[in-house]
């Protein structure tokens, strides 16, 4: 394991059985598992390369339970991990061997719905999906739509500011919700924001959302839903290069189009899409792009063509239009199902998930192939091109010696690639543990110290989700002092882990 | 007041040359004298924070100071102007991107992206008009203050297109947040708490913006006539409707309310309106117009305008020309209520009844402009009362200084989240030293 967490405190260890009786006096019956059979769901997330079990698990059903625990293990210095469906792909629920687990899958209920104001107001532990599923019938839906959205849980959604193929037209997460019930470690319940457009004061629910648990338990959110576009439809384009799809792209937002969706998939991604769930995709191009526009009939009709003209204009080899739902899903259905296509063609891989500026697309792809061969590996690239947001997959063999590590170092090398075209470490999938050591590379000392005195003022104690987002653990004590200036390293004696 | 000569000369930097740069006196219409720091990069503002936290003298930020008089006296007269700092650091179209110094004029900024056709799609509030002021302000000031016009209900806010901002701490240090591209979850998003900050938090230097394209054609349907709860019906069924409506409000009928310009003779004199708008292609936008004419049909027959008379339209709600400085309504106090969008007209209808105040619904009702009659506390219990009961919040935007003396201009928090709030403050600036006391009532000293 690459990754160093926290030392366990094993003054807390030695004190299991006594932790344990505590937390069952607060949440009765099942609701806190300690058996290391039952533990074992826990103990990794959508980051499977990690794992480790936690000290408890506890599943709280109400806020005042959630309030409960937090004040019990802020007064006996616990620290606590939040978890959502555990679906996060950055290891942020990853447990902590001397910490409780705290697991927000009781909180199932849609509290409210309200379409006069447009908002769902729910428990943290309802998926994604559902909340659309809830609203359906009135042809209204939430917009953010992560990949996992059938089984990730709108608090996470919300802890990781999640984005999915829709939000460059209709945003992420941060965009589309406006309060909050946030438990802080202290116990302390807060309500912030509400169905209003806008909070008072500071904007707390935006800094809370992308937060990754290190800031607060979230037990309820209020978030916004539109109505459904009326139609959608899909171009499947191919390029002989890169280059020209990137081109396409940069037309496409140039004229002032911005589309539902806009994929792009490389020649290795294509081909293992292609074989896996057999969409039609050409397989003797460089790059495919898939294309949604939707809204009124009218308008994604007149859209289709624009983008069809541009897309002639840039050299496509090969451009296809659904005419129907079926087929429009067809051309979906391949790069939806490019993660597990990859899984079929290599025994493991990692996804990465930097984020460019769109133009540095041609640089980047060139960089990760250079890459490729340094490190000996496949690489399969599925895009955001839209945004900008690259998800490469690295291909690996966790069986053959020292290929996990060298997929790791490729990774590694490639965000470090984003940041130096200009772009950042993570475009949705959030920092946890998988880039937490490669924060230093975007941002400066100063930089995470402003970010971690913000911590302060949630969680002085450092308690709730350690280890995750920053590499240097600090005091907030020595945080707050003004002794921190440029040139100088701060703390430099404090340990790194 | 002057600032001690230890403050001169902590703030030297270079040749004395620099220092006369630096420092400059101007005489503000308050009638006292102002030490102004006129900073010429974000090493200057590093350098002037870092003296003042040493002299524990506070900071006034200013750009072009068109918004100094919305909320409190603070308790200074050094005033660290940026609006030197004003020029586009880049400007890339095909990014959807512009990062901009934070002094960079916002009129100037808006003629820039205009000429590619493209915009802040947050429609930003011209305060000018509203305020008296001869200039609409800076970047930096626009996010600081974090005032969305109509289109806000369909994309967003300030906070919801600042990507990335690089801002000197009330620690004297430059650190950067966010970046330069839309999808980014790299760290917290300190860029949420900059936007609407009043300057309170860190002064900004440099700011990545996400622009939009200009949509092709716009049209906008009128109801006239409507009661203000129908007028809300009436928006909730359009902003409910699958096409796409950027723009809901209503100019309630008022005895008060001259000809003002903008609406021209599309409002009337005093008589209600009701405004709904559709952007986008031209076949589109003219499509839904139609679409929504039938839904709203039960509300009464509409009409419509299209592209420069509906933007002026919309122009004159964003910048709330009805109650500009200038007119009728100049010397009331102006209230900005948020609050959820179907509760805007029964907050709204009572709030007027009780003061005899007029008003402008935007937002689909979620937010509505209250000019009331002169009172020496601007009604604030009773306006704090009612937007309480439905869940909003209201802020002084316009009010003398004497009335802002007397009451909370930014609604008060509930304990806890006041509590949260003061050690979020204080994470980016421990002693107070930018814009002390703006916020809050009797906190300047």
């Amino acid at each position: 394991m690459a990754i160093m967490m926290p030392a366990s405190d094993q003054a807390v260890l030695a004190r299991r059985a006594e932790i344990i009786a505590a937390l069952r006096a607060i949440v009765p019956g099942e609701g806190v598992i300690d058996s290391a059979a039952e533990m074992r769901a826990y103990e990794s997330d959508g980051l499977t390369a990690y794992r480790q079990p936690p000290m408890v698990v506890v599943l709280p059903d109400t806020t005042e339970q959630v309030s409960l625990v937090l004040k019990y293990c802020a007064a006996q210095g616990i620290k606590v991990v939040p978890r959502g469906s555990g679906t996060s792909l950055s290891g942020g629920a990853l447990p902590l061997e001397d910490g409780v687990l705290l697991g927000l899958g009781k909180f199932k209920r849609i509290r409210e719905i309200d379409f006069d104001n447009r908002v769902v107001v729910t428990e943290p532990g309802v998926t994604n999906l559902a909340i659309s599923q809830a609203v359906a019938h009135a042809g209204f839906y939430y917009a953010p739509d992560p990949s996992s959205q059938i089984a990730c849980s709108i608090g996470g959604n919300v802890a990781e500011n999640s984005g999915g193929v829709h939000c460059l037209k209709y945003g992420m997460t941060t965009n589309n919700v406006l309060g909050c019930e946030i438990v802080l470690m202290s116990g302390e319940i807060l309500r912030i924001g509400g169905k209003s457009a806008e909070n008072s004061g500071y904007d707390l629910m935006g800094v809370i959302t992308g937060s990754e648990g290190l800031l607060g338990v979230i037990t309820e959110i209020t978030v916004r839903i539109l109505q459904k576009p009326e139609t959608a439809r899909a171009l499947m384009v191919g390029f002989a290069q890169v280059e020209a799809a990137g081109e396409c792209v940069a037309r496409i937002i140039g004229a002032g189009i911005i589309p539902g969706g806009m994929e792009m998939m490389d020649k290795p991604a294509i081909h293992a899409a292609e074989a896996f769930v057999h969409a039609g995709y050409p397989l003797d191009v460089e790059a495919l792009l898939i294309i949604e526009l939707d809204g009124p009939k009218i308008e994604v009709d007149e859209l289709i063509t624009r983008v069809e003209t541009i897309a002639n204009a840039c050299g496509s080899t090969s451009c296809q239009i659904s005419t129907s739902e079926a087929e429009r899903n067809l051309f979906w259905a391949g790069r939806k199902a490019a993660f597990p296509a990859v899984g079929r063609i290599s025994p493991d891989y990692l996804c990465m998930d930097g984020t460019i500026p769109r133009g540095a697309l041609p640089k980047a792809l060139a960089r990760i192939r250079e890459l490729s061969e340094k490190y000996q590996l496949g690489c399969a690239n599925v895009f955001h091109a839209g945004d900008g947001n690259l998800h490469p997959l690295i291909l690996y063999d966790a069986n053959k010696p020292g290929e996990i590590e060298r997929a790791e170092a490729f990774g590694a090398d490639i965000l470090r690639a984003c940041v130096e075209f200009g772009g950042v470490l993570t475009g949705e999938h959030g920092v946890g543990i998988e880039k937490r050591d490669l924060m230093p590379d975007m941002f400066s000392e100063i930089d995470l110290n402003q970010q971690q005195r913000l911590k302060c003022a949630f969680d002085s104690q450092g308690l709730l989700n350690p280890g995750k987002v920053f590499p240097t653990l600090h005091r907030c004590a020595e945080l707050g002092r003004m002794h921190v200036h440029a040139g100088k390293l701060a703390f430099p004696d404090l340990p790194r882990f | 007041m002057y600032m001690p000569a230890s403050w001169r000369s902590r703030i030297c930097r270079g040749s004395s040359d620099a220092t006369n740069e630096l420092l400059s006196l101007v005489n503000f219409d308050t009638g006292s004298v102002v030490d102004t720091l006129k900073v010429r990069d974000a090493k200057d503002v590093e350098e002037v924070v870092r003296a003042a936290i040493a002299s524990e003298q506070p900071l006034e930020i200013i750009g072009h100071g068109s918004k100094r008089s919305i909320g409190h006296a603070m308790a200074t007269n050094a005033v660290l102007d940026v609006s030197a700092l004003s020029a586009v650091t880049s400007y890339e179209p095909n990014e959807l991107i512009v990062t901009l110094q934070a002094g960079a004029p916002l009129a100037d900024v808006l003629s820039l992206i205009d000429a590619k056709n493209q915009q802040f799609a947050f429609e930003p509030v011209n305060t000018a008009p509203l305020l008296g002021t001869p200039v609409s302000g800076t970047i930096g000031g626009m996010i600081a203050a974090g005032l969305a016009g109509p289109r806000r209900i369909r994309a967003g806010g300030a906070r919801d297109h600042l990507l990335g901002a690089h801002a000197v701490s009330g620690f004297g240090d430059s650190f950067k947040t966010g970046g330069k591209v839309v999808k980014n979850v790299t760290g917290y998003d300190l860029c949420k708490l900059l936007a609407g900050s009043w300057g309170t938090l860190s002064v900004m230097t440099e700011v990545t913006l996400k622009v939009m394209p200009k949509p092709e054609a716009e049209r906008t349907l009128l109801l006239r006539g409507l009661e203000d709860a129908a007028a809300n019906k009436a928006m909730t069924a359009a902003l409910g409707s699958p096409f796409d409506v950027s723009g809901a409000a209503h100019l309630p009928k008022s005895e008060l309310r001259a000809k003002v310009e903008g609406l021209g003779d599309i409002a009337g004199q005093g008589e209600a309106l009701t405004m709904l708008r559709l952007e986008g292609i031209t076949a589109s936008a003219a499509h839904r117009a139609g679409s929504l004419r039938e839904l709203l049909a039960p509300f009464g027959t509409s009409t419509l305008v299209e592209d420069g008379a509906s933007a002026a339209l919309w122009a004159a709600i964003r910048d709330v020309v009805p109650f500009a400085a200038g007119g009728a309504l100049g010397a009331w106090p102006v209230w900005r209520i948020v609050c959820p969008p179907a509760s805007g007209a029964a907050l709204g209808v009572q709030l007027a009844r009780e003061t005899g105040g007029d008003l402008i619904y935007d937002w689909g009702g979620g937010l509505i402009w209250a000019a009331l009659p002169p009172k020496s506390d601007a009604h604030a219990p009773l306006v704090r009362t009612r937007a309480n009961a439905v869940g909003g919040h209201a802020t002084l935007i316009r009010a003398a200084e004497d009335v802002r003396r007397m009451v909370d201009v930014f609604q008060p928090q509930a304990p806890g989240i006041a509590a949260l709030s003061e050690r979020v403050r204080a994470s980016f600036d421990p002693k107070t030293i930018l814009n002390r006391g703006r916020l809050t009532r009797g906190a300047a000293s």
